[in-house]
């Protein structure tokens, strides 16, 4: 990862400005306390980054914005600032910096705080997303991969899996806008996704098709409820795609030079 | 025997250094399962205590009788006849706590952390000493899961031992309790938490890695 220009650091700084679109029409459209969700979210994000850095000298990173801003456009609402402190941090310390901070972790810090609040306050209400959040979520994606942040790969299994759902008629619009929404902020971060091209296409109808199924099956459940948790199973399922991807190079390596 | 026998250490060593549950990680199946309050976590850890106590002594005083080839099938012999006592006893004088620890007290048979002594040390020992050591590990693994039930029952309902500690939500109080600290990966978490403070305040405990991490380099100027 570490080639010239490219850092740790500056992948985070262009998947920050890749989200911006998103986090602007978010704040734009959202009159209410969405200007006071964020900076509560990055306070707690950023103060867990310092801890770790003092305590064990781990460099703090600027993806505490990109999992802040994930938080409090996604999490439940409703939640007081004591389930959301809890929440938050557990999510930023065990999701991300017990493995040694960005860039090791194996889900997103993101997901992991909003699947503790879901689980942990089921009666709070999963937000609503408006649908020119989803809009935004197009020039976002766009950015990521043309700058190579995202994996291209998840985004074009996941839309492709859902233009197949859409033209089937079995996804409706408020899934579509969720699944676009979290496939963007959560599905398509670079660290927590597969890193193989097989393995990337793989994650991306994964998560679609966990999502399809929940809308199937799970009642009572919010779209972003449902999208969260297929997030959540998506990316514990990645290491095992680019382990079956590598297989099946080595495999394929094998049948075509021959060798042990 | 060789070394000489030395009751203190052999009773407290098991507490945090050589913590069966956060250290040696024996017995966790049950010890995550139970743990959802601090009365069937107490219950549960007396039961095994008990046995594992009881079981320690009788096998060390038989010792030299019982044939390396069946050794095992003795030992679990010993500890179903125990473990079979106290479920009934369990049943007898605490029926409602017997029906929320179900099966677990019953699967003490079969818990790695009662075997794994009568078969590392009570072997190989007379019962007194046996005893005591079977007596600090099952003091250790009830260490263990008071900790974890007392959190758990704190954050999860918040309660301890069934008195309102935290004032609920629904009550008039502010706490709002945290349904996931009842669920099953709830006791990974707690466990895994306290696996890092102690390893945190003993370092000598913490596993070597498996891997290193590469020298970071200066960028090319």
């Amino acid at each position: 990862m570490i080639r010239g220009l490219w850092d740790r650091e500056t992948v985070a700084l262009i998947l920050l400005a890749a989200l911006l679109p998103m986090a602007l029409a978010w704040l734009w459209l959202d009159a209410g306390d969405a200007a006071g969700r964020l900076l509560f979210a990055l306070a707690v994000t950023g103060v867990w980054h310092l801890v770790f850095m003092f305590a064990r000298a781990q460099p703090p990173s600027l993806s505490f914005a990109l999992s802040a801003l994930a938080v409090a456009i996604l999490a439940p609402e409703g939640l007081g600032p004591v389930q959301m402190i809890l929440g938050i941090s557990f999510g930023t310390v065990m999701g991300e910096l017990a493995f040694g901070g960005w860039g090791r972790n194996v889900v997103a810090p993101a997901t992991v705080t909003l699947a503790f609040l879901g689980f942990g306050f089921p009666a709070a209400p999963w937000p609503d997303l408006v649908p020119p959040l989803a809009w935004a979520a197009i020039p976002a994606a766009a950015i990521g991969i043309v700058t190579g942040v995202m994996p291209g790969g998840v985004i074009a299994g996941a839309v492709l899996a859902g233009a197949v759902a859409v033209a089937a008629g079995i996804a409706p619009a408020p899934l579509v806008h969720a699944g676009a929404v979290v496939l963007v902020l959560l599905v398509a971060d670079p660290v927590a996704s597969a890193a193989t091209t097989l393995g990337r296409w793989l994650n991306g109808l994964l998560y679609a098709g966990l999502l399809l199924i929940f809308a199937q099956g799970w009642t009572g459940a919010a779209p972003v409820q449902m999208a969260v948790a297929a997030a959540l199973l998506a990316s514990l399922a990645a290491p095992l795609f680019d382990e079956a991807a590598i297989a099946f190079w080595i495999a394929r390596r094998r049948t075509r030079h021959g060798g042990p | 025997m060789a070394e000489t026998f030395r009751f203190w250490p052999t009773l407290t060593e098991p507490l945090v250094r050589q913590n069966p549950v956060t250290l040696q990680i024996l017995g966790i199946c049950s010890a995550l399962a139970v743990t959802t309050s601090l009365a069937t976590a107490l219950t549960m850890s007396a039961s095994l205590t008990v046995v594992l106590t009881l079981s320690a002594g009788l096998i060390a005083s038989i010792r030299r009788h019982i044939p390396d080839t069946i050794r095992l099938i003795v030992q679990i012999v010993i500890i179903a006849s125990l473990v079979i006592v106290i479920d009934q006893l369990l049943q007898a004088y605490l029926a409602e706590i017997s029906r929320a620890l179900s099966v677990f007290v019953g699967l003490i048979t079969t818990n790695c952390l009662v075997l794994g002594r009568t078969e590392a040390y009570a072997r190989h020992h007379p019962p007194l000493p046996a005893m005591v050591d079977a007596f600090g590990n099952g003091l250790g693994y009830s260490l263990a899961l008071i900790v974890i039930g007392t959190l758990r029952e704190l954050l999860g309902k918040g309660e301890v031992f069934g008195y309102e500690v935290l004032a609920p939500v629904s009550s008039g109080g502010w706490f709002t309790p945290l349904n996931l600290m009842l669920l099953p990966p709830a006791a990974f978490f707690m466990l895994g938490l306290l696996v890092w403070a102690i390893r945190s305040a003993r370092p000598e405990q913490a596993e070597a890695p498996d891997h290193v991490a590469p020298m970071p380099r200066e960028p090319a100027e």
